[in-house]
């Protein structure tokens, strides 16, 4: 399998580390805004362990530890792993702002 | 207070034996020289400020670093792409206070870190050094995807590595540089010497000019 790293080109998978699923978003509370602690526990159970299991197309976080080490999304089909695009993760190398939540 | 003196001393102090080696008979596939004296700055742009690194690059350097996998030949430096808005400037070890001097330059813009004696540089050359490199090298160094002034980040033998191709040598054949840190060097030199084995290797040391 070759993953087509938008910094280096196309690479063997070798290269690259899998993180997961690129949708969970680190809940966001305002310090003491209010929310019942049992609330804000749940949001963080599922920012931290709970996740889909896919049978398809989903966005996930690799990593191109054994070349550019930069973050990277991609969007693969988990089925057939197929790769259908692989961008740079928000704030990989130093252009772009760093976006919350992600 | 005792006497005390830092001896430098390079990390194929004993991998490297200068000479022939494997196939008998004087054939020469592969030239495989470690380059010394070598000054190495890793230069990598602030969050935010790509375009005033790359300004102040062009102005040390006389060109500006690649943004793409690849290398440019500046005013008494290489600059080699390391990664996304980094490079690394390759020179000679000449000057005393070559860093204190980039530091200035990139002042605020970039963060730079000296990796002259943290990375050792190995040369390979010869007519057939693609082939030895294609044993344990998984990028595709045929002249259409490799031309002279390529470069690239990767994984050799599980160890990281910067890989560039330099000019030809007179005799037209491709000429590889890879970085390696200083740790992993004698290793990758073991590696690339018995890949080598069956074509004739002439082992031996550089100086940078």
């Amino acid at each position: 399998m070759r993953i087509a790293c938008p910094f280096c080109g196309e690479r063997e998978n070798g290269e690259f580390t899998y993180l997961g699923d690129a949708a969970p978003k680190r809940p966001n509370f305002v310090v003491d805004g209010g929310e019942s602690p049992e609330r804000i526990e749940d949001a963080f159970y599922d920012y931290v362990y709970l996740r889909d299991n896919l049978a398809g197309v989903m966005r996930e976080y690799w990593y191109h530890g054994g070349g550019c080490r930069s973050w990277l999304v991609a969007e693969r089909n988990t089925v057939t792993h197929e790769f259908i695009a692989v961008t740079a993760a928000p704030g990989a190398g130093a252009a772009s702002a760093m976006r919350a939540g992600e | 207070m005792a006497d005390f003196s830092w001896n430098t001393q390079s990390p194929l102090e004993r991998a490297l034996v200068p000479g022939h080696h494997g196939v008998t008979g004087t054939q020469v596939g592969v030239m495989l020289e470690e380059v010394r004296d070598i000054n190495l700055v890793q230069v990598m742009a602030r969050r935010g400020k790509v375009v005033e690194t790359v300004k102040a690059a062009k102005k040390v350097f006389g060109v500006e670093p690649p943004s793409t996998p690849g290398t440019a030949a500046g005013r008494h430096a290489t600059l080699i792409w390391s990664g996304p808005d980094q490079f690394i400037a390759f020179s000679a070890r000449s000057e005393r206070d070559h860093f204190s001097k980039l530091s200035d330059a990139f002042a605020g813009v970039a963060s730079l870190s000296d990796q002259s004696d943290g990375r050792c540089l190995i040369r390979i050359g010869g007519p057939r050094a693609r082939q030895a490199l294609s044993k344990f090298c998984s990028l595709d160094l045929d002249d259409r995807a490799f031309p002279p002034g390529a470069a690239a980040t990767t994984s050799i033998d599980h160890t990281a590595t910067n890989i560039w191709r330099g000019a030809d040598s007179s005799d037209g054949h491709a000429v590889f540089h890879i970085l390696v840190f200083t740790s992993f060097a004698d290793s990758l030199w073991h590696t690339i010497q018995d890949a080598a084995l069956e074509y004739g290797v002439q082992a031996s040391l550089a100086h940078t000019a």
